[in-house]
């Protein structure tokens, strides 16, 4: 084979009837070429083009034994001869040039059995032409597995020229396309297919009237040949949707899903969580500290700093390690099959009956996994207002950061209960999107109009292992990445804080309580503030403040100011959850779970992270970032209040 | 559904909240590969827009990704595969 981009030479055997093969992409078109060529093929760009197509010069035998001198041309892949792209164009124009000597003698229209439909519309141009055409069937046996019959003489009688079913992986191939390239060398050209434009009515040019007239051909080429075919166009995939994608069930069958999600997440994961971190608490901080003894800085902030900073608060990180990868390899499974992209079907059709615009799905969706790239995402949404009113929705959405302390709490406060819990929460999120989506709508934006929408979903298939295994080391490396270098920052930070002694409290730097330091001060400032909704701790407020830069940090925070008021507590290791416990407790007047439900609450809708309020400046300016701000945080403290009142009085 | 404008139809019934190409072509008593034929050519000719339906990657690709490396995909994806959303271009209604 000669194998050079030089241009192809236009005609390698001057004289030769030029036999092109037209096609689809993935018909076997090019399989076909080889048969056909063997070794013998020209590989170049066509003159004047940077399109690489394949020649070759074939001398079969007609039906006589007198041999022909044809040469075949191999033309790159075309859905139609409405070009959009430089393959489709040299299609077109091979197939429509002006100088006749340039056109193809014949022209062998591959088409795939298993997706006829699609390639007859080509066939539906080419047919429209002056021109010799053999349809070249291939695929047949794929067809038939799939149950599509095909008739091979209604279909030649349909499109009104010779039809060879071929698999061109097989040397008979050859064979049965040169019989029928020579019975078509020795015919004039059939009469090109008349089109007919149908009267729409409407006076003036139909833009339209073109494609309608093909499809109404291929849609009776079907009729004619198709003598079996998957009843009533159902797959399986489609009895699937009936019920996934289904008005009422299908958000029913989804939270399902996402319940099974969380709660397979909470309770498998559940005991590798507690060996984990038995092993931080116990032996990794004993071993540090011992360390520490042996070259003699036992005691030291350098100690203080390693021990109850960044093994506490990345030990506490890397607890979750086995929870966060069942999890998104839970949601790798569901992505994969298919089954997470009819999500976005029940979503918008939510969103629809509302009157939010159809296309805030797909930002809103992309939130729940990371908000920082979907508030980028709303630059799918063509109207600044609905770019606006999706961005300042974006926040609401339950990012898996935020999904990690609904887990540690709900794991810490209601055991076998966590995963209802994390469910509960990821529910809440959807209900505020759609809740301040309408009082958003009904105020600033009234005249917002919805638009009508679409999704060309996937057929379901079973995930492949290596699929799915990428997909969850990808996205546990990433978080671990991410909320790793966060942590590290944080911890840091807050770190050097609480080693600076509050005004008047008498320490001195790196020797203070964390309970006198600055850290403990400025929370003790605005603890206050969550005084209604039952948890005014400096705990559990400087966690929100740590929260306020990324929600990874809010776990760490809290091991790191437990840590360190109780240092050398090895008796207990894990006791995070019992002093929790006992500061919410106390916190609330005696109805902890309430306060912790309003906790949750103020932590799923306040301003996810500092990277989410960068995106919010970057897209849509800084008057609205701020109005996020405004919006999200007050929402949450009267969520909050409410829901700590409510369960008070409940309680 | 009329069969007279297949074009016609498939825009009408998307616009009437039909969610998937299957839903379409049951609708219109269409192939399906007709109306994905049809649907092809009313994006390329601005009456529809497509995007391509990524859950969980941004719309300008991988840079933007916490889980993208550079500007390739760190989740083993592509930007582009799955399902497509398609939405009526209105100013083409």
């Amino acid at each position: 084979m000669s194998n050079c981009h030089a241009a192809i030479a236009a005609d390698a055997d001057a004289g030769s009837p030029q036999v092109a093969l037209v096609g689809n992409a993935n018909v076997g078109k090019s399989t076909l070429f080889n048969q056909v060529s063997g070794a013998r093929q020209q590989l170049g760009n066509w003159p004047g083009t940077t399109v690489e197509v394949a020649r070759t010069d074939w001398r079969p035998r007609d039906p006589h034994g007198h041999e022909l001198h044809l040469s075949v041309v191999d033309l790159p892949g075309a859905a139609s001869l409405n070009p959009v792209s430089p393959d489709e164009q040299l299609t077109h124009d091979l197939l429509l040039a002006t100088d006749g000597s340039e056109r193809p003698a014949v022209v062998v229209a591959v088409v795939d059995a298993s997706a006829i439909a699609r390639c007859l519309y080509l066939l539906a141009q080419i047919r429209e032409l002056p021109q010799r055409v053999i349809v070249a069937l291939t695929m047949v046996d794929v067809a038939t597995r799939r149950g599509v019959e095909v008739d091979v003489a209604a279909l030649e009688a349909a499109v009104g020229v010779p039809v060879v079913a071929v698999d061109p992986r097989r040397r008979s191939a050859t064979a049965v396309l040169s019989g029928a390239v020579a019975r078509s060398l020795a015919e004039p050209a059939p009469s090109p297919r008349p089109v007919t434009l149908a009267d729409t009515g409407i006076g003036a040019v139909d833009p339209f009237a073109e494609d309608d007239d093909r499809f109404l051909w291929v849609q009776s080429v079907l009729d004619q040949a198709m003598t079996d075919r998957p009843s009533d166009h159902q797959t399986w995939s489609d009895r699937i949707d009936r019920v996934a994608t289904a008005p009422v069930v299908g958000p029913l069958l989804f939270l399902a899903v996402m319940w099974l999600v969380f709660q397979i997440t909470t309770t498998v994961a559940a005991p590798l969580q507690d060996a984990l971190d038995t092993l931080v608490a116990g032996p990794v901080s004993d071993g540090a500290r011992t360390l520490f003894s042996a070259v003699g800085l036992g005691g030291s902030a350098v100690e203080g700093f390693v021990v109850d900073g960044l093994v506490a608060g990345v030990g506490m990180l890397l607890t979750f390690l086995p929870l966060m990868a069942l999890m998104f390899l839970l949601l790798a499974v569901l992505e994969s099959s298919g089954y997470l992209a009819r999500a976005a079907v029940v979503t918008d059709r939510a969103m629809r009956a509302i009157g939010l615009p159809g296309r805030a799905f797909l930002p809103l969706i992309v939130g729940f996994g990371c908000n920082v790239p979907a508030i980028a995402a709303t630059r799918v949404l063509p109207d600044a207002h609905q770019r606006v009113l999706t961005s300042l929705l974006v926040p609401f959405t339950a990012c898996s950061a935020r999904l990690t302390v609904f887990v540690l709490v709900g794991a810490t406060f209601f055991g076998s209960n966590a995963g209802n819990v994390v469910f509960g929460m990821y529910v809440l999120s959807i209900v505020l999107v759609i809740g301040i989506g309408l009082l958003l709508r009904s105020t600033l934006w009234r005249t917002m109009g919805a638009e009508a929408l679409v999704i060309d979903l996937p057929a379901y298939h079973l995930p492949t292992l290596n699929q799915v295994t990428v997909m969850t080391w990808a996205r546990v490396a990433a978080f671990l990445r991410t909320a790793g270098g966060i942590i590290v920052v944080t911890v840091a930070a807050v770190w050097l804080v609480s080693a600076i002694p509050a005004p008047g409290s008498g320490g001195s730097l790196a020797n203070v309580p964390v309970e006198d330091s600055l850290f403990a001060a400025s929370a003790e400032t605005l603890a206050p503030v969550f005084e209604p909704a039952g948890f005014g701790d400096w705990h559990a407020t400087s966690a929100l403040m740590v929260g306020f830069v990324a929600k990874e940090a809010v776990i760490s925070s809290w091991a790191q100011t437990y840590a360190a008021e109780e240092p050398a507590d090895a008796a207990k290791p894990g006791a995070l959850g019992d002093r929790l416990r006992e500061d919410f407790d106390a916190s609330s007047g005696g109805h902890p779970t309430a306060a912790v439900f309003a906790f949750l609450t103020f932590l799923l809708a306040y301003t996810p992270c500092v990277a989410t309020l960068a995106a919010l400046n970057r897209e849509i300016g800084r008057r609205w970032m701020l109005a996020s701000v405004a919006i999200s945080v007050s929402t949450a403290w009267v969520l909050a209040v409410a829901v700590f009142q409510v369960g008070r009085l409940l309680s | 559904m009329t069969a007279l404008s297949p074009t016609r139809s498939v825009l009408a019934l998307i616009e009437e909240g039909a969610t998937s190409i299957g839903d379409i072509a049951r609708r219109a008593g269409l192939d399906r590969g007709v109306v994905d034929m049809a649907v092809q050519r009313l994006v390329a000719q601005g009456y529809l827009s497509a995007v391509p339906l990524a859950i969980g990657c941004p719309d300008e690709g991988c840079g933007a990704c916490p889980s993208g490396d550079g500007d390739r995909p760190g989740c083993g994806g592509t930007p582009t595969a799955g399902p497509v959303m398609i939405t009526v271009v209105p100013s083409r209604r």
